[in-house]
């Protein structure tokens, strides 16, 4: 047991996590159809949230154009699913050069995979811009892209169908599939923040000029971060589209990155965690409005469409106000403690207390 | 008393300690140095006077109230800072400046008398007084920055290392300028790297070594008796031939 | 031809630079991104939909009244508690404003795009110099350059105006100085509306609709114009706005049809570009002398 201690300590936080997102899958699998519709998004939405704090969390820098990533991610996966018969019937003005793309297909597995791959390579032409910026510019410059990348997808009618919906995509994501990879997703995110790199983009997250200056390169991880991220938030867009058959361009917008920023920012967006909770109990929150919305829950008196997005934007405020960092702060979800030491320093950082966590380390032990 | 700092204890973040109980204090008229090297705790401690940085431990008082006090407010008080960046509006002009630093005075009369006076003090504010600030050589915009901070009528004038970066003449031209206000009677914080000067020109001195600890205070002759002093300033007040 | 042209390019900038301002005025002085900028407008805009039987100068007054109430509740409810907060918060808070005013305006008064009627004054045109200039031309470069005139006057002249523009710039030494944030931060939101409501009638003649999501376009051209412009000064935010508004003007003459729907995209692009390469803006010129 002695012996087992320091590696059930470096896996608990993601065991836990995935045994909350398994709690999810088996109340989807055991209620009606509804609720295993929730719950498969909920868990889609563990992916993404887990993509996205990759980056944010380790960084300390919020996205706001991670949906992108998540649009390339269910793009991709509509071009290599759909059969092709049907896609020669959908893109008859296809440009010259990209004609093969009605030609390709792909099995589910590889198309998830390609997918990502598609969206990590948005990843890694935007990196350098993620590099060199923090703070605010981050925020902006990321909008930025995330405005880019639907106004390509928008207009660029013969290639996207613009605003038409994307449909005919075969539905492959079961719950389990989704489950499978936000499994993978939340040991990514855990790998990579207990990484070399990631404890590196960390130390830059509570002060980023000494980490420059004591020779971390936060650009290059920074960078390296990012593009991981986006992986896995093009995992998530082909879950997405996966399961939903037909998408629309507008579901990649701001609605459903105000969507994930409530999840983060609720959960606590430093803290993996923090992001996985919040994924999973905003989406709870959300299919509660929705009925309450519907008079589900009231006994048929509808309440009027779009207080669900009110009240989102309310919780948000709230927790803005009062606790800034979120339900986790900077905490992991952990069972067993390490020692007082260093909680009580995890604590204080937490309280916005002590930036300088090694040697308060240093000097209580 | 105007300024009381007794036993101040600040830091930042949850380690780093800039100031380890300081105690020192500041007359009715006085003018007093605070003399340092870089990192000794001295802008650390006059912006903790003007409530940028919270105190952990000790107090400061100006007039005998509390400035950590919720309801203190240093304009009400009259505490005019000058801080080491000067703080000059760069996207306003000379005139603009000065119009601030009077922003809160009711007494139009006194505020127009005050700032003739202040123009006459600093020739070169008047004729650049419709220019943009960023224009001004660092030099103009000291004096455009203490003419701004008198312009409160101050009754407590904190200066932080008013002459860093500036040329010799300029420098020579400001502790003119900070003898000057001392025989008008002013009372005055002057925060100095360049220890010769400073004990020239003050009443009294204090010698801070990090983290903001007084190694010794005094006038020049009594500060020539302290062994630590004269060994921390590399010189003995003494020998420059300093009478007061 | 040319005198057209000019007339219509003018004046969309000048109403880029009004956008403009609103947003980099709270930007500059409280560190706010104001993504709720656009609600700001489409409060506005919805007093001119709900007064379009009466006379144009009654609609613009009511809608100066709507967005300045919009403007102000948002300080009071979200901002103010968050005063003290870093700009990242406050951009996601204001994101959250932003979502919060448009679907309480989806749920009560605007469920779907309400047409305008235009005036008919402004669907004229007019000879001027031996140009056919149209008076909604007219009327945006008029009544933008007005606006944009009078915030100069108040910026530059009123006390108020210099203590925001200290503030804007260095808002803890102004404090130092006395200038009052309980006296700058609201009227710099009244102010925002009332900018946003002069916008919102140009924006309502020229769209001839009205709808809930109408304000994403106008904030993100302020976000633009106020980031090209470079955020910490006003005049260089308004230069910024400006210039955009021109140079939409003259890419929308000149672009191939195909193209101008990748319009967005371009902006987009540029703009990261020089939030990259020149963070400060590239307008923005003046730096404090160190000696």
């Amino acid at each position: 047991m002695k012996l087992l201690r320091p590696a059930i300590h470096a896996v608990q936080t993601p065991v836990l996590l995935i045994g909350l997102v398994l709690l999810a899958v088996l109340a989807g699998v055991s209620g009606d159809v509804t609720i295993a519709r929730v719950a498969t998004l909920a868990v889609v939405s563990v992916v993404f949230v887990a993509g996205l704090s990759i980056f944010s969390a380790n960084s300390g820098v919020m996205s706001f154009g991670h949906v992108a990533f998540m649009a390339v991610g269910a793009y991709t996966t509509a071009y290599l699913t759909i059969p092709v018969n049907l896609k020669a019937a959908l893109f008859t003005n296809l440009p010259g050069w990209l004609s093969w793309l009605v030609d390709v297909h792909a099995g589910f597995p590889v198309a998830l995979v390609v997918s990502g791959l598609a969206a990590g390579v948005l990843g890694v032409l935007t990196s350098p811009i993620v590099a060199r910026l923090s703070g605010l510019q981050s925020g902006i410059a990321t909008l930025a892209l995330l405005l880019i990348v639907y106004n390509v997808l928008n207009s660029w009618t013969d290639v996207t169908r613009g605003s038409s919906s994307m449909i005919g995509i075969p539905r492959n994501t079961t719950v389990w599939l989704a489950f499978v990879v936000a499994a993978v997703s939340i040991a990514l995110a855990w790998g990579y923040r207990s990484s070399r790199s990631g404890l590196q983009l960390q130390a830059s997250r509570e002060d980023y000029w000494a980490a420059q200056a004591s020779g971390i390169a936060v650009g290059r991880h920074r960078a390296l971060s990012w593009m991981l991220s986006a992986f896995v938030c093009g995992l998530a867009g082909s879950l997405y589209a996966g399961y939903l058959t037909s998408f629309n361009v507008n579901g990649f917008f701001l609605s459903a990155t105000f969507a994930f920023i409530v999840m983060v920012v609720v959960g606590g967006y430093l803290s993996l965690s923090g992001a996985v909770i919040g994924a999973l109990a905003v989406s709870a929150l959300q299919e509660v409005l929705r009925r309450l919305q519907d008079g589900q829950l009231t006994g048929g008196s509808a309440l009027p469409a779009g207080i669900a997005d009110l009240v989102l934007a309310a919780v948000l405020l709230l927790v803005l106000i009062k606790a800034p960092l979120g339900l986790m702060g900077v905490r992991e979800l952990r069972l067993l403690r390490r020692g007082r030491v260093q909680d009580d320093a995890l604590d204080q950082v937490a309280d916005g207390v002590a930036p300088d966590r090694t040697a308060k380390v240093g000097a209580g032990g | 008393m105007v300024l009381r700092i007794d036993s101040a204890y600040i830091q930042y973040g949850a380690s780093v300690m800039a100031v380890q109980g300081c105690s020192l204090h500041v007359a009715e008229g006085e003018l007093v140095s605070l003399i340092g090297q870089n990192g000794a705790g001295k802008s650390t401690l006059v912006k903790a006077v003007m409530g940028q940085v919270p105190l952990h431990g000790g107090t400061i008082t100006v007039d005998d109230r509390s400035v950590s006090d919720r309801s203190f407010s240093t304009v009400r008080n009259r505490i005019s800072h000058v801080p080491e960046d000067r703080g000059i509006f760069a996207s306003l002009t000379v005139g603009e400046n000065l119009r601030l630093g009077g922003i809160t005075r009711k007494d139009k009369a006194g505020l127009a008398a005050d700032l003739e006076r202040e123009l006459e003090r600093f020739p070169v504010l008047r004729k650049y007084w419709s220019r943009g600030a960023s224009l001004l050589s660092g030099g103009e915009q000291q004096q455009l920055a203490i003419a701004r901070a008198l312009l409160l009528n101050p009754r407590l004038l904190l200066l932080d290392e008013p002459t860093l970066g500036l040329a010799p003449i300029i420098v020579d031209l400001i502790f003119d300028v900070v003898a000057q206000l001392r025989q008008e009677g002013m009372t005055i914080l002057l925060v100095e790297q360049n220890a010769v000067r400073s004990l020239e020109v003050s009443d009294r001195s204090y010698v801070l070594q990090a983290p903001g600890k007084v190694l010794g205070s005094g006038t020049a002759a009594e500060l020539a008796d302290l062994p630590a002093v004269v060994e921390y300033l590399g010189f003995s007040p003494a020998e420059m031939g300093v009478t007061r | 031809m040319i005198l057209e042209f000019l007339i219509s390019a003018v004046g969309l900038g000048a109403l880029y630079a009004l956008l403009t301002i609103g947003v980099a005025l709270l930007f500059g002085v409280l560190g706010l991104m104001n993504f709720a900028y656009g609600e700001i407008i489409m409060a506005g805009a919805f007093a001119m939909y709900l007064f379009r039987d009466q006379p144009w100068l009654v609609a613009l007054l009511m809608a100066i009244v709507f967005a300045v109430a919009v403007a102000v509740v948002s300080e009071v409810l979200a901002f103010h508690p968050l005063r003290d907060a870093d700009p990242v918060t406050l951009m996601i808070a204001s994101f959250a404003v932003s979502l919060a005013i448009q679907s309480l305006a989806r749920m009560t008064v605007l469920p779907r795009t309400r047409g305008v009627p235009p005036e008919d004054f402004l669907s004229h045109r007019v000879d001027l110099l031996g140009a056919d200039v149209s008076v909604l031309d007219l009327l945006t470069l008029a009544l933008c350059g007005a606006m944009l005139i009078a915030v100069a006057w108040m910026m530059g002249r009123t006390s108020l105006g210099i203590q925001l523009r200290a503030a804007a710039e260095d808002f803890e030494m102004a404090s130092s100085l006395g200038v009052r944030a309980n006296l700058v931060i609201p009227s710099a939101f009244v102010i925002v509306g009332v900018l946003a409501a002069i916008g919102s009638a140009v924006l309502v003649a020229r769209q001839g609709a009205v709808s809930a999501d109408m304000g994403l376009q106008p904030m993100l051209i302020g976000v633009v114009g106020a980031v090209l412009g470079g955020m910490s000064s006003l005049k260089g935010a308004a230069l910024g706005g400006f210039l955009l508004g021109a140079a939409t003007a003259l890419l929308e003459s000149l672009l191939p049809t195909d193209l101008i729907a990748f319009r967005d995209a371009f902006l987009f692009s540029a703009l990261i570009a020089v939030l990259v390469v020149r963070p400060q803006g590239l307008l923005s010129g003046a730096k404090v002398r160190v000696s």
